[in-house]
């Protein structure tokens, strides 16, 4: 089980450093799985002057094919199962998947005939972006995160005040 | 002519990150903070009644709060505004889905600070 851990690490350590050499120009695909649309909204800002991913050398494309990144939200219905995977293997190795809002990370739905209830059930997941919707400034956090040019910082928060001014 | 001007005027909105957060990532909606020297095992269960999306449980003598799950919408805030406040913190991408579930001591933590939480919850 450990030696399973080692393993997952290695590879998780392994495909960030392969995600790093794509430097300054990623390209990223968006993929809603049933999502309400609030993700993909603020998706969309991500390109509006306020936060402007391109000067990070972040890209949209409307092809699998040529993305390295996918963004997927929602809570992956499972009408969209062949869809979905069909995504994930049109995008060229390596590549990198985020899911984006609390439906993707299990929050909102259970698993049920409609729906898995999160992303991670179906396919790998490299990060996660938890809000509901996240904002872009968190889906920059989580794009960033994800080719390695940020650390996470979630692991240090605490959410118990009293211990954190002690 | 005029609408270069105004623009010049309007300055600079692109955000700085990631050199820097700015200062309005702190009145964004985010996820519940709470005064664990507050809370008590009646107001946890009240807690985890109020929350729609299941994100706080009431395990033991800990209040389990899973970031993934939480949809900011303030509800457990309502509870007990004493106890509730909001955490202000929006950047909280995980490699791990593990990593984002935080665990608050109920009643405070007893013993002496610098003690893992791990031990504690046995």
């Amino acid at each position: 089980m450990i030696g399973d851990h080692q393993l997952d690490a290695t590879a998780a350590e392994l495909r960030t450093q392969a995600l790093s050499l794509f430097g300054r120009s990623l390209h990223i695909r968006t993929v809603d799985t049933g999502s309400c649309a609030v993700c993909e909204s603020e998706i969309r800002l991500l390109a509006a002057p306020h936060y402007d991913l391109h000067r990070l050398g972040f890209f949209f494309t409307p092809a699998p094919r040529h993305a390295d990144l996918l963004l997927i939200s929602g809570p992956a219905v499972r009408a969209f199962d062949d869809a979905l995977r069909e995504v994930v293997e049109a995008t060229p190795d390596p590549k990198a998947t985020i899911a984006v809002g609390a439906c993707a990370l299990g929050g909102v739905y259970d698993e049920d005939e409609f729906v898995h209830g999160a992303i991670d059930r179906i396919v790998p997941v490299d990060v996660y972006v938890p809000g509901c919707p996240p904002s872009p400034l968190a889906l920059l956090q989580g794009l960033l995160v994800a080719v390695g040019r940020l650390q996470t910082r979630v692991e240090q928060l605490t959410l118990d005040l009293d211990r954190r001014s002690a | 002519m005029l609408w270069f001007l105004r623009g010049l005027r309007r300055g600079i909105v692109t955000t700085r990150y990631p050199a820097a957060v700015d200062d309005w990532a702190r009145t964004l909606p985010s996820p519940p903070a709470f005064r664990s020297a507050l809370l008590t095992d009646e107001l946890a269960d009240r807690l985890q009644d109020a929350c729609p999306s299941g994100a706080l449980r009431h395990e033991g003598r800990e209040l389990s709060v899973d970031l993934g799950a939480c949809t900011c919408c303030g509800r457990c805030g309502e509870v007990c505004a004493a106890a509730v406040v909001d955490s202000g913190e929006v950047l909280l991408a995980a490699r791990r889905r593990d990593d984002l579930i935080k665990r608050v001591p109920i009643g405070g933590a007893p013993d002496a600070p610098g003690s893992t939480r791990a031990g504690r919850s046995a």
